[in-house]
């Protein structure tokens, strides 16, 4: 199986990532003729999720297919790439039911057209029309900040890492000041015993 | 839905009668408390003489809950900040990882969980010195 | 006549404990001719939180994923983190973690059976199924310190050792639930309106339930031996010795029945387990929370809850940010593919009894 993938879709080794899970990744336009081939000849009956990544940093996402055999001992990821702007792929659900709630998931969360499904509606957000909100540029504290107000009383918190330096630096300042405090003090000591004796001197010479 | 005959099925359920001469599960709160484990996840207690002060609290918790302010006196001169934690009970969430990298172990979770309040800032919660 | 063709909102609230969804009915008399899922009422954005917070400050929120419960989730984070970060968990770690899911699916068990009567209108089974499953969370307020959401399967191990004398509490549990369980058999599951209600109802074709990825109770009740512990074993399950409880009809007594016999089965593992438990570390070393980066790399994991196949796809990028984390929980497919079909035909009195036993969990289908 792995010669004939390899040979036939110019795709590299497959991973075999543990007893029951290997992966391989093709390009975008060969996927369902991949994924036909391991439905019928393979017996992988079963769709059981599509999953999606965002790799804002390469500019793609990464979509990925998970099918299992009929005995659920095997599962094969089916891994393609597909751009961020004007990010499409056609829809599975002809050929597998479930594939319509996944891939409404998807278009809600990530913004992905998928042509061919006709129920892509909104599922778990309510009249959204900011950013599709899983994608990499959507930033939630800035988005939170935005629009609500945060907690008051606490704008006593300080910062650790000052304080320590701040107190250190204080310490350190004492220090001298006492040791500069303690020199002095001797000094006018030696000096209070030089006058007694240059008085002595001086009542001596009256 | 067609009738079929099942006798055991039907008269067996009259064992339910049974319950009347248990011990009922409840109890009669609030004369009679649930004994709580000593290990239940509660509210927060710190011995102000082992604190330093060094903030692990607050760089792991995951809700920026943990505020460091200015101790009132000095409790543990070897606490080089002069801070200790105070917790925003409206954003934790009793994970009890800050007691996990607390290094002189003074930040624990107690057995106590009730606390009813009439503001809400008395949510800014200090933690107990014990 | 004027008035037969009805469209109604079968709302958030539904006889039995089935969680927050609704279904938009359209009904002509009480059959019902087509019904739309609407899902929106817990969506809390687990899979965005994520993305800003360290692997170690991710763990703790994982758990709420799914509100009956949690424990699947946890064990499938720590697995996919471990498989990631190539972590090696000791065996004692692994018998407990067994232990964990087995509490855990247990419990979850028990407060079907208190749905799936209250759906009849049966209460008085569904409270003393409440006060039951509540000594199974003392134990787990002993352990973990929580009574739902424990928080203790951690990347590496778990988070605490078994307290003094634990393992004969668990045992005087079990022997008190084996009891109780005779006594639901009586009451409710050999009960003739139970019957009456559940057999024909809902029932599901085999060969489509296995190609459209349906999980769980809705496999088994069809006769087909699914069960991620046998198929794709992991932890400690290919040392232990346990059954998959079949049926054939595909209604909703044979879900029912399927159920009532993983009941037995879960206590027969638990008993193993504490016979077997070995002595040794809990918890490996980790890295500090800023320093424990993840490889660029992706996977998938999955487990057996309650309910069916439960799995994650994680994916990392060499930060000690994790990139990506996807639930599938095994009521997505169920609450949209499955229930729009096999409610077309059916009566209204119908609707919380298939819903129940389908067992669909909101919580997980929008996170």
């Amino acid at each position: 199986m792995n010669t004939l993938i390899r040979n036939r879709f110019g795709t590299d080794e497959i991973e075999v990532k543990r007893d029951d899970l290997s992966k391989v990744t093709v390009v975008k336009y060969r996927v369902f003729e991949l994924i036909h081939l391991l439905v019928e000849q393979y017996g992988y009956t079963t769709l059981n999720a599509i999953t999606c990544a965002d790799w804002i940093e390469e500019g793609h996402f990464a979509i990925t297919y998970m099918l299992t055999t009929r005995a659920r001992r095997h599962t094969f990821m089916v891994q393609t790439m597909i751009g961020r702007e004007e990010a499409k792929i056609d829809s599975l659900t002809m050929l597998f039911p479930q594939a319509e709630i996944m891939e409404r998931d998807l278009h809600e969360m990530y913004g992905i057209d998928f042509p061919g499904n006709g129920n892509l509606v909104e599922l778990s957000l309510e009249n959204w029309v900011h950013t599709p909100p899983l994608r990499r540029e959507f930033d939630t504290l800035a988005f939170v900040n935005e629009l609500h107000d945060f907690r008051e009383g606490r704008d006593d918190n300080l910062d650790v890492k000052a304080e320590m330096k701040r107190l250190r630096a204080l310490k350190k300042a004492a220090k001298e000041a006492a040791a500069k405090k303690e020199a002095l003090k001797t000094e006018e000591k030696e000096e209070a015993s030089q006058p007694s004796a240059a008085q002595k001197e001086s009542g001596h010479g009256k | 839905m067609k009738w079929k005959v099942d006798i055991g099925g039907t008269l067996s359920p009259i064992g339910i009668l049974g319950a009347f001469f248990e011990k009922p599960n409840t109890i009669a709160y609030p004369a009679v408390k649930k004994e709580t484990a000593r290990s239940y996840r509660g509210f927060h207690t710190n011995t102000l003489d082992d604190c330093i002060g060094c903030a692990n609290c607050q760089d792991v918790c995951m809700n920026d809950a943990i505020d460091m302010i200015k101790v009132d006196k000095e409790y543990n001169p070897k606490n080089s900040s002069q801070c200790i934690p105070r917790i925003d009970y409206g954003r934790c969430c009793w994970c009890s990882l800050c007691t996990d990298v607390c290094p002189p172990s003074s930040l624990k979770l107690e057995e106590e969980y009730l606390g009813i309040t009439k503001y809400a800032t008395d949510f800014l919660y200090m933690p107990k010195n014990k | 006549m004027a008035n037969r063709h009805i469209t109604i909102f079968h709302g958030p609230q539904h006889p039995g404990i089935t969680g927050n969804m609704s279904i938009e009915l359209d009904l002509l008399g009480e059959t019902i001719l087509k019904a739309t899922t609407h899902v929106g009422y817990l969506h809390r954005g687990f899979e965005k939180l994520i993305e800003r917070r360290t692997v170690i400050q991710a763990f703790t929120i994982v758990c709420r994923i799914c509100v009956p419960e949690p424990d699947p989730n946890e064990v499938n984070f720590a697995m996919a983190v471990e498989e990631l970060a190539g972590i090696e968990v000791s065996q004692r770690a692994k018998y407990i973690r067994v232990m964990m899911l087995e509490l855990s699916r247990l419990a979850a068990q028990f407060l079907w059976m208190a749905g799936q009567s209250g759906s009849i209108g049966l209460y008085a089974v569904g409270q003393w199924a409440i006060a039951d499953r509540d000594l199974i969370l003392d134990l787990f307020e002993e352990l973990t310190g929580g009574r739902v959401y424990h928080m203790y399967v951690y990347p590496g191990g778990v988070r605490r050792d078994l307290p003094e004398g634990f393992l004969g509490r668990v045992e005087k549990v079990l022997e008190h639930l084996k009891t109780r369980l005779k006594l639901y058999d009586d009451i409710f599951i050999y009960n003739a309106s139970f019957r009456q209600r559940a057999e024909g109802v809902g029932v599901i074709d085999a060969e489509e339930a296995v190609k459209n990825g349906y999980v769980g109770q809705v496999l088994r009740a069809c006769g087909i031996e699914a069960d991620v512990r046998k198929d794709a074993p992991y932890l400690v399950y290919d040392e232990l010795e346990f059954d998959i409880p079949t049926e054939q009809a595909g209604d909703v007594y044979a879900r029912a029945l399927v159920r009532r016999a993983e009941m037995d089965q879960s206590i027969r593992i638990l008993e193993q387990v504490i016979e077997k438990m070995p002595e040794g570390e809990i918890m490996a070393k980790l890295p500090t929370h800023r320093k424990f980066k993840l490889p660029k790399d992706d996977t998938w994991v999955k487990v057996e809850s309650a309910r069916g196949e439960f799995a994650y796809y994680m994916a990392g990028d060499g930060s000690e940010n994790i990139r990506r984390m996807q639930v599938r929980g095994p009521s997505l497919v169920h609450a949209y593919t499955l229930l729009e079909n096999l409610l077309v035909g059916a009566e209204l009195s119908d609707v919380a009894l298939i819903m129940n036993s389908l067992g669909i969990c909101p919580p997980e289908i929008e996170r």
